[in-house]
C-alpha cells in the first residue's frame, strides 16, 4: 500500500538567481583593489612612501610627478596611501580573524557545553567588554611598545601592540555573537539526534554548531572590520596609533595641521577610510540580508 | 437582515519569484448573526491566507480581488485604518499562538483594559472591575492576582483563555478562531472551545472558527466550508456534511483520521499523491490527481460550486451519492 | 518520591528494555526542583509497540529522552539489552547507541538545514564507519526507498525544501541507518496534517514489520496511539496511571484521568454528544506535585485517602492496570 515517489513536487529548487545588486560590484571592487595594493602596492613605480621629495612640497593632485600630490612634508600622497592600505587592512583584518576566531570557540564552546563554563566565560566577556578600547590601547602601548625621545619603538612592534589590544577588545564581541547564535542551535533536535548517533562532542561542534553559526559570525565580521579601521584611525589621531604617516589615520594625524594649505592631505586619507568602511560594512550587510533570507525558509 | 460577514468571489495572489501563487480561488461563504462557521483545510488549503484576507492583515505582497462586506458594508477597500476600527467592537480574532498575540512586558490586567478604555471609552476603575468579570467568565482562578500576572507566567491554555476574554471585551459582532486550539493539550482543548461556544450563545456572536480538525468544527459549527488547494469544495451545514458528504476530499479526509473506535492494528487509509502547484492554473479538479473516483472529465474541466439543495454546496462532477 | 510500582512488569517475557524507578528531576533556578519523572517502570518486549500517553508536563519526552541516556536520568535503572546502561562508561554507552535510536516531533528541526540529505543519512555510517563510500551510498538510496522517497530526487536537497511529512520520512530512515533493535518515537506525527500523519504511521508499520523493530511510540493524541500500538502506558504528571491494551483503556477505562483524556477527544460526528466529561483546571505545576496521588486535585472522586498515600499499579483485569485507589466501576 505504499506510494511511490511523491517526493517529486517539492518546491523546484529556486534556479532563477537573482542578480546581483549594484553595490555588491562597486563594494566588491574597491575591497578588492584595497586588498591588490596593500599585497603588492610596493612594486608599483611610485616615489617611495617615506620618502620626502623636497621639490614638491604641498603640492596638489594630478601634478606631473605626483598623481595625488604631496604632503606639505613633500611625502608622496598616492605611496602614502597604497602603503596605508597595506597597513590598515592587514592590522583591521588581523584583529578581526584573530579576536573573532577566539571568541567564537570560547562563545560556541560555552553555548554548546553550558553550565560552569559557560558561567566563566560569560563573566570573563563581560569583564573584557567594560575596558575601554582606548584605556586598553595605551597601557599596553606604554608597557609593550614603550617609546620616548631617546628610544623610538619600532612602527612593526607598535603594530603588534595594536594588534593585540585590537583583539582583546574583539573577542568579547564576536563572542557572545556566536554564543547566542550557538545557543539558538544548540537547542534543535538535529544535535540530540546526533548525539543519540553516537557522534562526539567535537564532531557535533564542527559539523553541525560551526557551519551554521558561521554565516552570522561573517556578516558581523565584515562590519567589524570597518569598525576597526576607524578605530586604528581615531588612536593614530590622538597619537597612540601607528606614528609617521605609516597608516591612513596617521596620515590624516599629520596632515590636519595642514588642512588650510593642502587639504587633500586631510580629504584622500579620510575618503579612502569611509570607501572602505562603506565597503566592508555593505558586505557585512548584504551577507546578512542573505543569510536572513535563507534562514526564514527553514 | 444582512449577513454578518459575506465573502464574495474573494481571490488572493502572491507575487513569488517562481512566478503568481494563487492561495485562494473565488471563494464565497457568508456568515450570519448568531452563526458559527468552521473552515477545514490542512496546509496548502489557503484558510489562513483566506482568515488574514477577510481581517485586512495581508502583506504588500499579496494582490486581493472580489469584495468582503461587513454588516452589508463593502469594506473590500477600507484603508488600514479604517479596518483597525472595525476591530474590538465589529470583530475580534483570536490566534493559535498567544504568546504572540500578547505583549510580553505589559501585565494582563493593563492588557485587558486597553481596549475597554480605548473601544468603549470606559474609564480606568470600571474598566478593571470589567476586566476581573471578564477573567471570572472564561473561568480564570483568582482573577484579582491574575491581573497582575505577566503572559510568560501562564501556561498555554491560561494564555488562550486571556485572548479569548480580550477578544470578547468589547462586545464584537463576530469572532475570528484561527485555529485557536491547536497548540494546546486535548484536554485543554475541549474546555477552551466549550468555553467559545457559551460566550458565543451569551454575547450571540458569530464566529469563523478555522481549523485542520474536522473533529473540532463537528461538535462546534452550524456549517462547515471544506478548502482544498485554495478552493471551497464543500460547503454545507455541519450535520448534512457529516452525514451526507459529496466531495470525495471530504470523505478522504474523514477516513483517514485515527479514531479511537479503529481496531488495534489496522492500516489508515490515506490520501495519495500532492496538492497541485498553487503557481501553475491547471485545468480540471484540482482533486484529481489523487481522487479515486477519477474520471477524464475530471482531470479536463474543473467543476463549479454547485448547489445541490438544502444549502449543500459542492465542487465535484461525480458527487458521491449522485447529484 | 516512590513510584507507582512494578505490578505491571512482565518478568517473562522477552524483554529488550527494562526500566525501574525512573526519576529525573531538574533544578530551576531559586532552589526549585522540577520533577518531570517520578519513580517510573515499565518494560518492553521484543516486537512490541507501547505508547505513552500523555499530556503536555507529564514527563513522556523526558522519559523517553532518559532511557536513551540524553542526559542521564536523577536516578533509576535502565537495563538495554540485558546490560545497564545507567552506570555504563562513555564508551560503552556509546557502543550501545546504534541499537537505540530515536525519531523527534519537529521534522524540519530535526534535520540540519545546512546538510544535504545524503549527508544527514550519511553521518551515522560513517560515525561507525560501516562501509566505504560505495557501501555508504547504496545503503542511502535503499533506506530512501524504503521511506518513499525516491532517492534521485531527495540525496541533494535540504531539509527546507521538505514538507513536514517528507523531512519525517527522512528522520525515519535516519533512524533506520545503523539497524537498531528498539526505536524511541517522541510525537513524531504531532507536528503533521492529518492526511500526512496516516501516512507516516503507515510507514513506521511497515518499517516496524520489515526490520523487526521494537517501538516505544509517545503521543498526547489517544486515537493516533490506539491505532499503532500493542500496549498503552498513560501518565499525568511525572506517574504512570494506568497500563494495558488500546482497546482494555477505551472500552473499559479505569483511570480518572485517562477517562477525562478519552473524552476528550474530538469526534468528527456531530451526533456523538459532546462529552460533559470535561475536567476542570489545569494540571498543577511539576516543581510543587500534589501529595498522595497527583491527579487528586481535578478528580471528581478524591478522597482523603488520595492526599495520604499514593496508589500502586494493580491488576483489575488481565494484563490491565490501574494505580488508583477508587478506579471507575470498582
Amino acid at each position: 500500500m505504499s506510494n511511490t515517489t511523491e517526493a517529486v513536487e517539492i518546491a523546484p529548487q529556486e534556479k532563477t538567481k537573482k542578480p546581483r545588486p549594484v553595490g555588491f560590484y562597486i563594494a566588491g571592487g574597491w575591497l578588492a583593489v584595497i586588498v591588490f595594493v596593500g599585497l603588492f602596492g610596493r612594486f608599483f613605480p611610485l616615489p617611495q612612501w617615506d620618502e620626502a621629495s623636497f621639490d614638491d612640497l604641498g603640492v596638489a593632485p594630478f601634478s606631473p610627478r605626483h598623481l595625488l600630490g604631496t604632503s606639505q612634508d613633500g611625502y608622496d600622497m598616492l605611496s602614502g596611501l597604497i602603503n596605508g592600505a597595506r597597513l590598515s587592512v592587514f592590522i583591521s583584518i588581523c584583529s578581526v580573524v584573530m579576536g573573532g576566531g577566539i571568541g567564537s570557540i570560547l562563545g560556541i564552546t560555552a553555548a554548546y557545553y553550558r553550565g560552569r563554563l559557560d558561567a566563566i566565560v560569560v563573566t570573563m566577556f563581560n569583564i573584557m567588554l567594560s575596558i575601554p578600547n582606548l584605556v586598553l590601547s595605551l597601557a599596553l602601548l606604554s608597557v609593550l611598545a614603550y617609546s620616548d625621545a631617546n628610544n623610538p619603538a619600532s612602527t612593526s612592534r607598535r603594530v603588534g601592540v595594536l594588534i593585540l589590544s585590537l583583539t582583546i577588545v574583539l573577542i568579547p564581541i564576536l563572542g557572545r555573537i556566536s554564543r547566542s547564535s550557538a545557543l539558538q542551535w544548540s537547542s534543535r533536535e538535529f544535535i540530540l539526534a546526533s548525539k543519540s548517533m553516537g557522534s562526539s562532542n567535537f564532531t557535533i561542534i564542527r559539523k553541525h554548531i560551526v557551519p551554521n553559526v558561521a554565516p552570522a559570525i561573517l556578516a558581523i565580521g565584515f562590519l567589524a572590520i570597518g569598525s576597526i579601521i576607524i578605530v586604528e584611525g581615531s588612536l593614530s589621531i590622538l597619537g597612540i596609533g601607528i606614528p609617521g604617516g605609516a597608516s591612513w589615520g596617521s596620515m590624516l594625524a599629520n596632515g590636519r595641521g595642514n588642512i588650510a594649505f593642502s587639504p587633500h592631505e586631510v580629504y584622500l586619507p579620510a575618503l579612502c577610510i569611509a570607501f572602505t568602511v562603506i565597503s566592508s560594512n555593505y558586505f557585512g550587510d548584504y551577507v546578512r540580508s542573505r543569510l536572513d533570507k535563507r534562514e526564514s525558509k527553514i | 437582515m444582512s449577513p454578518v460577514l459575506k465573502l464574495t468571489d474573494v481571490s488572493v495572489s502572491f507575487n513569488t519569484p517562481r512566478g503568481m501563487l494563487k492561495a485562494v480561488r473565488g471563494v464565497t461563504i457568508e456568515l450570519n448573526a448568531g452563526e458559527s462557521l468552521g473552515v477545514v483545510g490542512e496546509s496548502g488549503s489557503g484558510k489562513t491566507v483566506l482568515s488574514r484576507a477577510t481581517m485586512g492583515l495581508l502583506p504588500r505582497t499579496a494582490t486581493r480581488t472580489g469584495t468582503v462586506e461587513y454588516l452589508g458594508t463593502d469594506i473590500s477597500n477600507y484603508d488600514a485604518k479604517q479596518v483597525r476600527d472595525l476591530w474590538g467592537t465589529g470583530m475580534a480574532m483570536i490566534f493559535q499562538d498567544p504568546m504572540t498575540a500578547l505583549n510580553p512586558v505589559r501585565r494582563i490586567g493593563d492588557q485587558l483594559t486597553e481596549s475597554l478604555v480605548v473601544r468603549l471609552g470606559m474609564d480606568k476603575k470600571a474598566a478593571r472591575e470589567k476586566a476581573v468579570a471578564l477573567l471570572k467568565r472564561v473561568r480564570i482562578p483568582d482573577p484579582d492576582a491574575m491581573m497582575r500576572k505577566f503572559p510568560y507566567q501562564l501556561s498555554g491554555g491560561m494564555r488562550q483563555r486571556i485572548m479569548i476574554a480580550i477578544a470578547v471585551s468589547c462586545n464584537p459582532e463576530m469572532l475570528f478562531a484561527d485555529e485557536p486550539t491547536t497548540a494546546l493539550d486535548v484536554t485543554v482543548q475541549a474546555q477552551v472551545l466549550e468555553l467559545l461556544s457559551e460566550l458565543r450563545k451569551e454575547f450571540n456572536m458569530a464566529m469563523i472558527l478555522v481549523t485542520h480538525d474536522l473533529g473540532v468544527v463537528a461538535g462546534h459549527t452550524d456549517k462547515i466550508a471544506v478548502m482544498y488547494a485554495g478552493d471551497v469544495v464543500e460547503y454545507a451545514p455541519t450535520r448534512q456534511l457529516f452525514t451526507n458528504m459529496k466531495m470525495p476530499y471530504t470523505e478522504a479526509l474523514l477516513k483517514s483520521i485515527p479514531r479511537l473506535e479503529t481496531p488495534t492494528g489496522t492500516r489508515l487509509p490515506v490520501i495519495e499523491g500532492r496538492l497541485p502547484d498553487p503557481t501553475k492554473d491547471e485545468p480540471g479538479c484540482p482533486f484529481a490527481n489523487r481522487c479515486p473516483y477519477v474520471t477524464d472529465k475530471c482531470r479536463a474541466e474543473k467543476p463549479p460550486l454547485t448547489d445541490g439543495g438544502n444549502n449543500h454546496f459542492y465542487r465535484c462532477w461525480f458527487p458521491i451519492g449522485g447529484n | 518520591m516512590a513510584g507507582t510500582g512494578k505490578a505491571h512488569m512482565r518478568p517473562d517475557g522477552d524483554r529488550v528494555l527494562v526500566v525501574e524507578d525512573l526519576t529525573v528531576e531538574f533544578k530551576v533556578g531559586k532552589g526549585n526542583v522540577v520533577k518531570a519523572v517520578s519513580g517510573v517502570s515499565f518494560d518492553l518486549v521484543r516486537g512490541e509497540t507501547l505508547a505513552i500517553v500523555g499530556e503536555s508536563g507529564c514527563g513522556k519526552s523526558t522519559l523517553g529522552k532518559a532511557v536513551l541516556q540524553l542526559p542521564k536520568p536523577t536516578s533509576g535503572s535502565v537495563n538495554f539489552l540485558s546490560k545497564e546502561l545507567t552506570t555504563m562508561n562513555k564508551k560503552d554507552l556509546r557502543d550501545m547507541r546504534p541499537a537505540m535510536q530515536m525519531i523527534f516531533q519537529d521534522p524540519i528541526s530535526s534535520l540540519d538545514p545546512r546538510l544535504p540529505v545524503s549527508e544527514v543519512l550519511a553521518e551515522p555510517l560513517r560515525v561507525w564507519k560501516r562501509g566505504n563510500q560505495v557501501e555508504i551510498d547504496a545503503k542511502i538510496d535503499e533506506l530512501l526507498t524504503a521511506a518513499n522517497l525516491d532517492p534521485a530526487v531527495v540525496r541533494d536537497r535540504r531539509s527546507y525544501e521538505f514538507s513536514g511529512g517528507q523531512c519525517q520520512r527522512i528522520s525515519i530512515a535516519r533512524a533506520l541507518t545503523l539497524d537498531p533493535t528498539m526505536i524511541i518515537c517522541d510525537e513524531p506525527v504531532s507536528a503533521l496534517d492529518v492526511s500526512v500523519q496516516a501516512q507516516i504511521l503507515n510507514l513506521l508499520q511497515d518499517m516496524k514489520d520489515r526490520y523487526g523493530l521494537t517501538l516505544i511510540f509517545i503521543s498526547h493524541d489517544l486515537a493516533v496511539v490506539k491505532a499503532v500500538s500493542n500496549r498503552v502506558m498513560v501518565m499525568y504528571l511525572g506517574k504512570v496511571c494506568e497500563v494495558g491494551t488500546p482497546d482494555e483503556i477505551y472500552q473499559n477505562t479505569k483511570h480518572h484521568y485517562t477517562k477525562a483524556l478519552v473524552g476528550s477527544v474530538p469526534i468528527p460526528d456531530p451526533d456523538r454528544p459532546l462529552s460533559g466529561n470535561l475536567i476542570q483546571g489545569e494540571p498543577p505545576s511539576p516543581a510543587n506535585p500534589p501529595s498522595g496521588c497527583r491527579f487528586r486535585t481535578r478528580c471528581p472522586m478524591a478522597t482523603e485517602q488520595c492526599a495520604q498515600e499514593e496508589p500502586q499499579l494493580r491488576e483489575v483485569s488481565v494484563g490491565h492496570f490501574v494505580a488508583c485507589h477508587h478506579p471507575i466501576n470498582e
